[in-house]
């Protein structure tokens, strides 16, 4: 069935291809050129080139380069004509081969601000680089346009492409946080419309990017760089998702497609029944005093039936129009994407082991394969609605809605290691079934206003209202314990009955909820006639409420009547009884928190010469506050936190010529600690007692960037940069108390991190090659635990090491072909991120690592008459498997499953998530 | 001269039974100890008060004798506070274990001394009514429906600054409330059952836990769970009635040093006594002349011993001790699920009894019985009466030797009043409730007579050495860390010339059941 697939594919792109073989007729002479604007002689892509008397006709390339071949000697008339151009005519005569250059000039040449005029499409490639180009910081752009190529469908997947960006991936192999120039997702934030959103995570401040699909996005930014007009805590970057804005005539895109995973043609799908999941614990369902029943909880669905037939089915529509003479403009857009998919992992979690006479050693316990079915749902609405009350007022409404459902089976075999196993094909095994489904939205509705109060002076304000909720009800995992081994009487092995073990149902839900306000007074004017300046003060305050609750109920299994050991046949026949009725009454998981920052900055830009400074300072309060449900009698049940901060930034650009750019920035940022690491309660993790730091302090860098910026052509560019952060006080996890026994956040002194971006985008004819590196390399000392014959090393020893999540080499590449005569795009592109930490270990060099990952998509569009394209796109075209180990040798007295014997690494985990196929249509209007 | 020969006669009886008296009697002295008060004497019996505004008022002072007390809520005893029972005190819990409001909890962060004796012991037990039943001789074998692992009232949690928990002749009954309030303080998560006693001192000296004589009876999880960092001395208590479907008698964690001894262990869910350290972290630990029976067949877990069990860095003497009718005999671990390898350089250990009522499989998910876990570290010593034959030390030390089967009662024990081959029967090996009349002293031609290391044996019952071990000899056999001697002090019992907890010259355990 894989060949079918890997046929069907080479099939399609050739028949493809095929399409653009096309013959032409009778003479021997060719004609060729380049069509270039007039003022920028930039190449204009897609313009059209008309050979009047012999009504043939033919479109500029990439590079804007045309040609007709096999023309009969003569006098022809030519047509020149191109969207936003004026058309133009003339007459050549061709001898043999004749070379004709020309050029157009724009209808409305000036382009201002990157406030752009909404004439201009922006979801074009062009006009990203000129974004990139034209802002005062420093930034990165994707636009719709290349998401639309490539076979991305979340926003995390799309940031990879990014340079300096590389993700963080979830447990099924989704890209879902992106990790900046090699600083952890802690130290980036996501906008929506430039309005800062808060997360569904329970704990942390980060988004996960991998809700919200791609196909509503007008554009990305990545700011590397911040002006005192954003907010201040990024340190790596921020990522500004600008939603489809109203267009000027009728604008209609609508796709739809299906596919299929790879991993589902080889095994099955097990699905259970969502809507059996109870969404209330019996806590909230009937309040702290009840009892909970063993009937209280469902059975249904830890009960799996396998699916055979799993298409995955993807649409989105967006449609925008502009009204009453232009003055209302709106923009709606649905997004809808249901995909299925089934993988398998080795996970092999390991644990210290203290030597005689020697620093400790690495072992493995368990050994599990693990089974995946996830079917994830995601839902993306999206309205823009622009009124222009006059020329001098314009309100607008921005709304977005992202919804992920998860709904994941995992099935598992744990190998125990130790005794009584002795080998391959005998031990303890146990076996697992859990069942998650979790819910997780994000929403916002900014309204936003913009006014010209007097010439020159400007006025803007926004009310925004964000939500974010993460909701993950009756998580259950069953298991039941068996294997094949010799048990001491019996000399040799044999299968032991499956015998069910206690487990647990836990509800966990929380809920963000925040009230900005924005408010921002520009001053534009020219200073001596000659140095035309904008002085700008703004301020903002948010109010955020955050909610966690959480509740755990332990079910033990109850012995048979005749008092022998329950037996596993089913979740139907497992007797159990509730050991805890009242669930978790007074944990601190279940805790509210409440920040207000406020916010207040001067910033002053003018151009001297082909200087643009932008300089500024930035203040920012911050006042963080919890309460959690632990009792008064405990210290650290509430607690609140406050400090200011005064970030001072200055950006410099210096425009070498019109196409050439030097900038120069130094800014400072902070970085909070979240809502849950200041809270100081013990509380049990899954492998250490954790511990919150009310003592944390926030991180604040000092960051400088470098940037050289050429754009040869609209589409083209060369950006070389560099970067130094100095962060003090980084947070980072570490050991702490009188016996180092507590996994605490932590200040461990200062960390630098610095690099070198490469980003190069050419275009030859039909063909463009895209390419991105970033050389990253960041340092910090934590201290570790280490012992040495049996006994802890105190004080603990230091360890430097990269930061977690940190490559020193990332890289992209695409390969482009693009036909516009025939309407055929392909797209190669391939994505490297080199080793990285994956988790800090508390002991001393046994940190995990990511091997690196070379993935490989494959896009191809076809247009099909003036508003139809098919397309076809391939994702992880190699099945690259992502891995993880740590550079230890097991210390394993019997050889350990699915481990290389004599192996210097030890495999911690191993995935292998399969090619993913996607076929659909397209309508733009 | 008749009535001189019958005055010379009744002289003669007369000597002779002031001779054959000597070898009798023995002076009953019973000179009355002074009644101590410590602080003031607490003379309400609704506990614990309530301030103005309703917070329960902190104990402190004596719990006087003859008095019933009656406990409504949770109990604190403040750091630098002393709360002193009197032998004779009835303390009755109003709990229900449904709820952490409703079990009771004793919160140690000074002292509690709960000074007991023979004639009058002190009582730690749940206010029986309707609906909290208390169990009775009638639940042998229904963890299910027992009142025994209800959970009725959460123990004694003792916090980083208490300085001694000391039980003495007392009974303690129906512990395991669930956590709710506090939990994260002792290391646990809200709806945790409590360990009846648990210590976990960040004091410099480090706290004592001195638990003698008494008597712990249904606990719904680890009896004396997970302590860590102190100093403890447990000898001659009975264990009865503990764990529903998993939990230890005694479980010491990292940190902790002194001695078990001498403790009647019946019918435990999964090791009667447990130590184990962390990583990096020592557990010096010795357990000596204690009776196990019947231990380890409620734990569904796999990999769990079911007796007497060492693991990660924990060391010390382990002599003197019958394990009977128990899943397996002593471990001394190279790995379980969650254990690491313990510290075998600082681990001494031999004269120990296994005695399996069967040891062949039974077939279905029913237990059998084991000397010995294969391939751990655990070694057949010379001086050990059990079944199992040692196999050839594999490189990482570990034994892969065979349980001989049919050495099934080969070494019973003889204990007075407790048929090894009967009770392994049928299920009678689950029994957890100790049979009424049971009696573990030793019948005249036990093995287990003689067997033991003691001060003045030789040869085999020499005094253990191990001279190349550093932490056996700082420490030593039996230990002396606890305060020693008087009211506040324990009163340690060295190893006996013979094995288990009911040795032939009564030194042992006092108990009779």
């Amino acid at each position: 069935m894989k060949k079918t697939i890997v046929n069907l594919c080479v099939f399609v792109i050739s028949t493809l291809v095929c399409f653009n073989v096309m013959s032409q007729t009778v003479g021997t002479s060719s004609l060729k050129g380049k069509i270039v604007n007039v003022y920028t002689f930039e190449p204009i892509i897609g313009a059209t080139v008309q050979l009047v008397n012999l009504k043939l006709q033919t479109t500029s390339k990439l590079d804007g380069s045309y040609s007709f071949n096999k023309l009969k000697a003569g006098s022809y008339t030519m047509r020149f004509s191109s969207v936003g151009y004026t058309s133009r005519d003339t007459t050549i005569t061709i001898q043999n081969n004749a070379l004709v250059n020309f050029s157009l000039a724009e209808n409305n040449f000036e382009l201002t601000e990157v406030i752009v005029k909404g004439a201009e499409n922006k979801e074009t490639e062009i006009s990203a680089k000129k974004i990139e180009q034209q802002a005062s910081n420093q930034l990165n752009v994707i636009s719709a346009k290349a998401i639309q190529l490539s076979t991305d469908i979340t926003i995390a997947n799309v940031l990879q492409r990014v340079s300096g960006i590389s993700v963080e991936r979830s447990g099924s192999g989704d890209a879902r946080y992106a990790i900046i120039r090699g600083m952890d997702k802690r130290y980036n934030y996501t906008l929506i419309n430039g309005i800062k959103i808060p997360s569904p995570d329970n704990k942390n401040r980060y988004v996960p990017m991998d809700i919200f699909p791609s196909d509503l996005v007008e554009r990305i930014e990545v700011n590397k760089t911040l002006s005192p007009d954003m907010e201040g805590d990024a340190i790596g970057g921020s990522v500004n998702l600008v939603m489809k804005n109203a267009p000027d005539n009728l604008y209609i895109n609508a796709s739809a497609s299906t596919g299929y995973n790879q991993t589902l043609l080889e095994k099955t799908y097990q699905s259970f029944p969502v809507n059996s999941v109870a969404l209330q614990s019996p806590f909230e369902k009937n309040g702290p005093t009840y009892m909970a029943l063993p009937t209280d909880f469902s059975r249904d669905h830890l009960n799996y039936t396998p699916k055979s037939f799993t298409p995955n089915a993807i649409a989105n529509l967006s449609i925008g129009n502009r009204f009453f003479q232009n003055k209302l403009g709106v923009m709606l857009g649905g997004s809808y994407q249901n995909t299925y998919r089934a993988y398998d992992n080795i996970f092999s979690p390991s644990v210290y082991y203290d030597e005689t006479n020697k620093p400790g050693s690495l072992q493995i316990k368990h050994a599990n394969k693990r089974d995946y079915s996830t079917q994830l749902t995601r839902i993306g609405l999206n309205a823009k609605i622009d009124f222009r009350i006059n020329e001098k007022n314009k309100i607008n409404l921005y709304s977005f809605f992202a919804l992920l459902d998860d709904v994941q089976n995992r099935m598992t075999m744990d190998t125990l290691q130790p005794p009584p196993r002795v080998g391959y094909g005998t031990g303890q095994v146990w076996f697992f079934g859990r069942s998650k489904y979790q819910t997780q939205k994000i929403y916002n509705t900014t309204f936003e206003g913009q006014h010209e109060l007097m010439p020159h002076l400007n006025f803007k304000w926004i009310g925004a209202y964000s939500y974010a909720s993460s909701n993950i009800p009756d998580l259950a995992e069953y298991e039941y314990d068996a294997g094949f081994f010799q048990d001491g009487t019996n000399p040799k092995p044999y299968q032991h009955p499956n015998k069910v073990v206690n487990y647990h149902r836990i509800w966990e839900n929380n809920q963000d909820t925040d009230l900005s306000g924005y408010g921002q007074l520009a001053y534009s004017n020219n200073f001596l006639k000659s140095i035309p300046f904008t002085l700008t003060f703004g301020g903002m305050y948010r109010n955020k409420n955050r909610n966690n609750l959480y509740q755990d109920y332990e079910l033990r299994t109850i012995p048979n009547a005749d008092g022998s050991f329950q037996l596993w046949t089913d979740i139907y026949r497992f007797n159990w009884s509730v050991f805890n009725p009242t669930g978790s009454p007074a944990n601190p998981n279940t805790y509210r928190a409440i920040e207000n920052i406020g916010a207040g900055f001067g910033m002053l830009k003018f151009k001297l010469k082909n200087l643009e400074t932008l300089a500024g300072m930035r203040m920012e309060t911050t006042s963080q506050s919890f309460e959690t449900d632990v009792p008064k009698t405990i210290a650290g049940k509430t607690g609140s936190i406050s400090y200011v901060d005064f970030l001072p930034s200055v950006h410099f650009k210096y425009g070498l010529n019109t196409k050439t750019n030097l900038r120069l920035s130094y800014f400072n940022s902070i970085n909070r600690p979240s809502y849950f690491e200041i809270v100081p309660t013990l509380r049990t993790g899954d492998e250490y007692d954790e511990i919150g730091n009310p003592k944390l302090l926030h991180a604040k860098a000092d960051n400088l960037d470098f940037r050289f910026e050429f754009f040869p052509r609209p589409n083209e560019q060369i950006l070389i940069g560099a970067f130094y952060k100095k962060i003090t006080n980084p947070i980072e996890y570490g050991f702490s108390g009188d016996k180092v026994q507590f996994y605490q956040p932590q200040n461990f002194g200062n960390a630098v991190n610095y690099g070198v971006e490469v980003v190069l985008e050419k275009y030859i004819q039909n063909f463009g090659i895209r390419i991105n590196y970033t050389y990253t390399n960041s340092s910090i000392t934590t201290t570790k635990l280490k012992t040495f014959n049996n006994q802890l090393i105190s004080p603990a020893p230091e360890q430097t090491r990269p930061l977690q999540g940190q490559s020193p080499h990332i890289a992209n590449a695409s390969l482009l072909y693009k036909n516009l005569k025939n309407g055929l795009d392909l797209q190669l592109a391939w994505q490297f991120t080199g080793e990285r930490i994956s988790l800090v270990s508390p002991y001393y060099e046994f940190d995990q690592w990511q091997q690196s990952l070379s993935l490989f998509d494959f896009s191809a569009e076809k247009k099909i008459g003036k508003h139809m394209g098919l397309f076809l796109k391939v994702q992880n075209l190699l099945n690259a498997s992502d891995i993880f180990y740590i550079n230890q040798k097991l210390s394993n007295s019997y050889p350990v499953s699915y481990q290389k014997q004599g192996d210097q690494k030890t495999l911690s985990s191993k995935s292998v998530y399969g090619q993913n196929y996607q076929i659909g249509l397209r309508y733009i209007l | 001269m008749k009535k001189n020969v019958l005055g010379l006669m009744a002289a003669m009886l007369v000597t002779l039974s002031i001779f054959s008296c000597q070898t009798d009697t023995v002076e009953k002295a019973n000179i009355s100890v002074a009644l101590k008060v410590i602080g003031q004497s607490i003379s309400d019996t609704i506990l614990p008060k309530k301030d103005a505004s309703g917070n329960a008022i902190p104990l402190k002072g004596t719990m006087l004798a003859g008095k019933t007390y009656h406990i409504m809520s949770d109990v604190t005893v403040n750091e630098g506070d002393t709360l002193y029972l009197q032998p004779g005190v009835k303390v009755l819990i109003h709990g229900d274990g449904l709820s952490p409001a409703t079990s009771p909890t004793f919160f140690v962060n000074g002292m509690l001394v709960s000074n007991g004796s023979k004639a009058a012991p002190n009582w730690f037990t749940v206010f029986e009514t309707a609906k909290v039943k208390k169990s009775n001789s009638s639940f042998k074998d229904d963890s299910v429906n027992d009142p025994a692992f209800a959970g009725y009232w959460g123990g004694f949690q003792c916090g980083p600054k208490a300085k001694l928990l000391l039980l003495r002749w007392t009974h303690i009954e129906y512990v395991g409330g669930p956590w709710g309030i506090n939990a994260p303080d002792y290391l646990a998560k809200a709806g945790d059952p409590m360990f009846g006693i648990y210590m976990n001192s960040l004091d410099n000296p480090k706290g004592s836990l001195i638990v003698e004589d008494s008597w712990f009876y249904g606990s719904k999880d680890d009896c004396i769970g997970k302590c860590q960092n102190i100093y403890v001395s447990i000898m001659r208590n009975t264990f009865s009635k503990i764990g529903g479907t998993g939990g230890e008698g005694i479980n010491l964690k990292n940190d902790c040093y002194g001695d078990l001894a001498y403790n009647l262990s019946f019918g435990v869910a999964t090791n009667g006594l447990k130590t184990s350290g962390d990583v990096g972290k020592t557990c010096m630990v010795n357990i000596y002349n204690n009776t196990v029976v019947q231990n380890g067949f409620r734990q569904t877990k796999a990999t769990r011993n079911g007796s007497i069990n060492t693991e990660t860095n924990a060391g010390g003497f382990i002599y003197n001790n019958i394990v009977v009718n128990s899943k397996a005999g002593l471990r001394i671990s190279f790995a379980s699920e969650k254990g690491k390898p313990s510290d075998t350089l600082n681990t001494s250990y031999g004269n120990n009894l296994t005695c399996i009522g069967r040891g062949k499989p039974m077939g279905g998910s029913e237990q059998f019985m084991v000397f010995i876990e294969a391939n751990q570290f655990t070694i057949k010593q010379p001086t050990d009466l059990n079944g199992f034959v040692n196999g050839k030390i594999a490189a990482n030390g570990t034994n892969p030797g065979t349980n001989n089967a049919n050495d099934s009662l080969k070494y019973d024990p003889l204990f007075k009043n407790y048929n090894v081959a009967a009770n392994s029967a049928g299920r009678l090996y689950r029994v957890y409730d100790i049979p009424v009349g049971a009696d573990f002293h030793l019948n005249t031609g036990s093995p287990a007579i003689g067997a033991g290391v003691y001060a003045a044996g030789t040869g085999a019952n020499a005094m253990p050495k191990k001279s190349n071990a550093p932490k056996l000899v700082e420490y030593g056999f039996p230990q002396n860390k606890v305060p020693i001697g008087g009211i506040f002090g324990a009163t340690i019992t060295p190893p006996n010339k013979d094995l288990g907890a009911f040795p032939t010259d009564n030194t042992g355990n006092q108990h009779t059941y």
